[in-house]
């Protein structure tokens, strides 16, 4: 019994560190940019086939990898950012929250335009291993994605508080018009903002590629979290969406053990909605809109 | 008054070229391509009660589509109870389970209430995929075979069905009609455009927000009914489907938002080009569809993010060289 | 049809252009292979609209549809279902096609239904009305094809379909199942665990979805009369990011043998979690995703030993194999379950058809009420019989126990099916 709740608890802490990145990445830019990213999944996914291809065409590890699927979605969020978010800022909700669902839509559809709805796997030496302590286990794969993640997270938080770049979009976060008046260029402190949250997305597909089947639609399945996780953790603060997510793997991985596997969902959206409700701020306090 | 007397002769026209469509264009396939133009266009004008005029972006009206769907279903096979009976049954569960969903979801504003709309959905299929003995699960049902049925609302005659969603879709448009040009109408464009100002001015925000919201969870029952009735089958992932709720949305952005004819004008033009597609490039390819679809969105979100009946109008305007139409006096509205 | 609606009028135009170019004119130019890449893009992108012969004959051709999911999230075993269907046909045509017609020829028309329910309705009743068809076939997702079903059963035309679903079986007239229902599935899952051990200790679980709760509780049902224990009845919400809490929970339950009613994504995940927590469990993963060869090709050696039901496989009979051997030549992989099967009703249709001397979908109908084969294409299945009773379900249909064994599908139970011995794990 003991040994099962330990086992449960690792589980969900691993897949909670995936939750992380992903959540990590809508919380910064709606703090930053202000803008809810329906996208984000489909840029997990982006990250998730350029791992593929370059395990599959090259035989590049999905970990080595990372050198590639970071700097293409942190290029490719500068882009979206500077061609299409930038259009609809300030122009209310419907634009807004629009086109980044038609821009997920897209991406989805594209991607099975190009690579069909068929799963693609990425088969490494460490995928199905184990490290066995006692009666728990822990494998690899989920063990090196989950450091990498916290990692990622950490050098994440380090930029935001220690560079001046970093200061900048906090205070731009905070508060835009007075930024503006510091010489702070809230274009280029978006442009960055975008980039580093899909940079963190990519980063999650290269890390779920050696345990996770790339498909169309697999970003759908993280972003449900992460949007859960934001919301805990107050929209906006990156050390919720952090500390959420991990809580929202380990009660995942705890529901279905003790309730039901078929309940999980239910719970997680029941949680979303009275959290919103009547703590729209968020369980970390400070106010949402 | 001469554009008024312009408006309701177009009305007419419209109105006719609706009823006699099916007399000259017998070919069933096309039948049922318009059948899911007045179908869809029918669920956007519902929508657009509470997303366009309100303001207030649901992602969520699946819920109330498949409210109506299993209420007409359950009391057709379990009590005999005929759909025609069912669905309005069915519109008053949905505007009932508005209201505590209502009351949850408008503490919020923006993409928050859009995020809590698409768990409300999600949160009610989940719960009919869990309570098999309530609903048939996850299995589904088909609905019984009657026949020539009309009292069943079951017909051999698939112009049947058209006049049926045609019927909705006048419902649908002249209930809008009639807020449009109410108080409630003039509260709800208030509420649209800066909720805190309307209230400022004395309009009970919450109280509009409910009953429209009320209304439109009615309307979009109906047509949860009438689409088991037409595909004869009902399981969560079709009647809860986001689709739906994803659809209704798409048709009003892109046909124009808050606009009586905007739904109408963003079926018509979506569903067109989603059958030219699958006539030039096959099915081959899947995803062609929703990828255009979602291109046109873009498209019209950061060029014309009022939609695309007012380039009609202009291009109308400019034909008939009218006089500089003020804006209330929107060339089809009416 | 007027010009206004060059819309919805021109499809069926620009159906037969596109056909003309998918059959051309003189079929002999292409090579088998020619026809069939060429007819993949054709035919599909013809028969989106209209009613396109996939080759153009003198005689007047009977025509049968078939209505499988080519787009969509269930593209991939769709189009593999069309690929058979059209390798039945030709093969149908080949032998002369249906002697009492003069020969006639049998004229496939696919229609893609998308994985989706509204154009599902749609294009049943466009294919029935829209073409003359005498028969038609499809549609692999049960959903689907209850809904085909319900429009075939009002056209009065009939459905002949491999879908397990016993709904399928309810108030019907037209609605023909060859193949074992997915209440006889349970049977043979539960059978085949008392193979390994002798009271085994079974942990199900299943995806919340049609599929998944109609097989789990034929597994409940019948358990206790198997002698099989069952010791954990678990669903889960399809599509999960982990399968590790799912795994945790049935090796909690002490479960010697798992049953797992998935679809492919969720079976893959299984399969891995399994390795990596070192759980020593006999595994049977039912249908469904685990009989087609994509799942060997995503997991690789891990699939090995582990067994599943079908209603149809490759290994049955000579003429099974003969079939399988022609359609790995050309696509490379062996003939799944699904579209086997739907080789083997092409060849009850032209048995009908022949006994029926009619293209009338009534009279069609009744010749496959009164169908039955024992040799020959049509009769290729488990139990090597087809013949119907009133509810339209074979009388000797049942599902074969099937096993991984080196990247290929063996036939293991039960003793009179097997074609291999049950490999030990």
């Amino acid at each position: 019994m003991l040994e099962t709740l330990a086992q449960a608890v690792i589980n969900g802490l691993l897949i909670g560190g995936i939750y992380a990145l992903v959540s990590i990445g809508v919380t910064l830019i709606f703090g930053v940019v202000k803008i809810v990213n329906f996208a984000q999944g489909e840029f997990v996914m982006i990250g998730m086939y350029i791992t593929f291809f370059l395990a599959n065409r090259f035989g590049i590890d999905p970990l080595v990898s990372l050198a590639v699927s970071i700097p293409v979605l942190f290029v490719i969020g500068m882009l979206v950012q500077h061609f299409l978010i930038r259009r609809v800022l300030g122009l209310g909700d419907m634009p807004q929250i629009f086109l980044t669902f038609a821009l997920s839509l897209l991406l989805m559809n594209v991607a099975l335009l190009l690579f069909t709805a068929n799963y693609r796997t990425v088969h490494t030496a460490y995928s199905d291993e184990s490290i066995h302590l006692g009666a728990l286990y822990v494998p690899v794969a989920k063990l090196i994605a989950f450091a990498l993640a916290m990692a990622f997270s950490g050098i994440l938080w380090l930029f935001l508080h220690l560079t001046d770049l970093g200061k900048a979009m906090r205070a731009a976060a905070q508060n835009p018009d007075v930024a503006m008046l510091m010489g702070i260029n809230p274009h280029r402190v978006f442009a960055v903002a975008f980039g580093a949250a899909l940079a963190l997305a990519g980063a999650a597909g290269s890390l779920l590629m050696p345990f996770y089947p790339a498909s169309p639609m697999a970003g759908q399945v993280f972003v449900l979290m992460a949007f859960v996780a934001v919301v805990l953790g107050t929209l906006g603060n990156v050390t919720g969406a952090l500390v959420a997510s991990l809580m929202m793997g380990i009660a995942e991985s705890l529901g279905i053990q003790f309730v039901g596997a078929d309940s999980g969902l239910i719970v997680v959206f029941l949680m979303l909605l009275l959290t919103l409700a009547f703590r729209p701020s968020g369980l970390a306090g400070g106010r949402a809109r | 008054m001469n554009s008024r007397y312009g408006v309701r002769i177009w009305l007419g026209v419209l109105i006719a070229f609706a009823i006699v469509l099916p007399l000259v264009v017998t070919d069933r396939f096309a039948t049922d391509i318009f059948i899911r133009i007045l179908l869809f266009a029918f669920i956007g004008v519902a929508w657009n009660l509470m997303g366009g005029y309100a303001k207030q972006l649901s992602l969520g009206h699946a819920a109330y589509f498949g409210l109506g769907a299993y209420t007409s279903t359950i009391l057709e096979i379990r009590y005999g109870i005929s759909p025609w009976i069912g669905m309005i049954a069915g519109g008053g569960v949905a505007a009932l389970a508005s209201l505590p969903i209502g009351a949850l979801c408008f503490r919020l504003r923006g993409p928050y209430f859009a995020i809590a709309t698409i768990a409300t959905a999600q949160v009610l299929m989940l719960l009919f995929l869990k309570f098999r003995d309530f609903a048939w699960g996850a299995e589904g049902t088909t609905i019984p075979n009657f026949g020539d049925a009309p009292l069943m609302m079951q017909f051999d005659e698939k112009s049947s069905y058209y006049y049926l969603a045609l019927g909705l879709l006048a419902l649908g448009l002249a209930i809008t009609y009639r807020i449009e040009h109410s108080w409630m109408g003039y509260y709800l464009v208030a509420i649209g455009e800066d909720e805190d100002a309307a209230e400022a001015i004395g309009v009970n925000a919450p109280r509009v927000k409910r009953d429209i919201y009320m209304i439109s969870a009615f309307l979009t029952a109906l047509a949860g009914t009438f689409y088991v009735q037409y595909i004869y089958f009902i399981d969560p992932a079709t009647a809860f489907s986001f689709n739906i709720s994803v659809e209704a949305a798409l048709v009003c952005i892109v046909g124009g938002i808050g606009t009586l004819w905007g739904p109408v004008v963003g079926t018509v033009l979506l569903e067109t080009t989603s059958a030219l597609l699958q006539s030039w490039l096959g099915s081959s390819a899947g995803g062609v569809q929703l990828t255009v679809y979602s291109l046109i969105l873009i498209a019209v979100i950061l060029w014309r993010p009022s939609g695309l009946l007012g380039v009609f109008e202009d291009a109308y305007r400019r034909i008939v060289r009218a006089r500089p139409a003020s804006t209330e006096e929107a060339v089809l509205d009416g | 049809m007027k010009k206004t609606f060059a819309g919805i009028a021109d499809p069926q135009s620009a159906a037969i252009e596109a056909g003309q170019s998918a059959a051309a004119s003189d079929p002999k130019r292409f090579s088998r292979r020619d026809i069939l890449t060429r007819s993949a893009g054709g035919v599909v992108a013809a028969t989106a609209f209209g009613a396109t012969p996939l080759r153009g004959y003198a005689a007047e051709p009977v025509n049968i549809g078939g209505l499988y999911p080519v787009t969509g999230s269930m593209a991939q075993i769709g189009q593999g279902c069309v690929n058979a269907a059209k390798l039945a046909v030709q093969m149908v045509n080949d032998a002369g096609g249906i002697k009492s017609l003069g020969g006639a020829k049998l004229n496939l028309i696919i229609s893609d239904i998308q994985s989706d329910t509204t154009v599902t309705r749609t294009e049943t009743d466009r294919v029935i009305n829209g073409s003359k068809v005498s028969a038609i076939h499809g549609c692999y997702a049960s959903a689907l094809t209850l809904i085909a079903s319900e429009v075939a059963e009002r056209a009065k035309v009939p459905l002949i379909t491999g879908s397990s679903s016993d709904q399928l079986n309810v108030n019907r007239r037209y609605t023909f199942t060859p193949f074992a229902r997915a209440s006889q599935f349970a049977q043979a899952q539960l059978q085949m665990a008392r193979l390994v051990n002798e009271k085994p200790k079974v942990a199900v679980i299943f995806e919340n979805t049609a599929f998944g709760t109609s097989t789990s509780n034929g597994l409940r049902e019948k358990a206790p009369g198997e002698g099989v224990e069952i010791v954990l009845f678990e669903p889960y919400s399809a599509g999960f990011a982990d399968a590790s809490p799912l795994i945790n929970k049935v090796k909690a339950s002490g479960a010697d043998m798992l049953f797992s009613v998935s679809y492919l994504n969720d079976l893959i995940l299984i399969v891995r979690t399994i390795k990596q927590v070192g759980l020593k469990i006999g595994m049977n993963g039912g249908s469904g995703g685990f009989v087609i060869p994509d799942f060997y090709k995503t997991v690789g050696s891990l699939a090995d030993g582990l067994q599943g039901v079908a209603h149809w496989n490759h290994d049955s009979d000579a003429d099974a194999q003969k079939v399988n051997a022609v359609y790995q030549k050309m696509y490379g992989e062996f003939l799944f379950e699904y579209a086997g099967g739907l080789v083997a009703q092409t060849f009850m249709l032209a048995d009908a058809l022949e006994r029926a001397a009619s293209t009338d979908p009534q009279k069609v109908r009744n010749a496959l009420a009164q169908l039955d084969v024992s040799s020959g294409y049509a009769a290729m299945c488990p139990g090597g019989k087809v013949k119907f009773g009133p509810d339209g379900k074979n009388i000797y249909g049942h599902p074969v126990g099937v096993q991984w064994q080196n990247g290929d599908l063996a036939s293991v139970f039960p003793k009179e099916d097997a074609r291999a011995p049950l490999m030990k794990t």
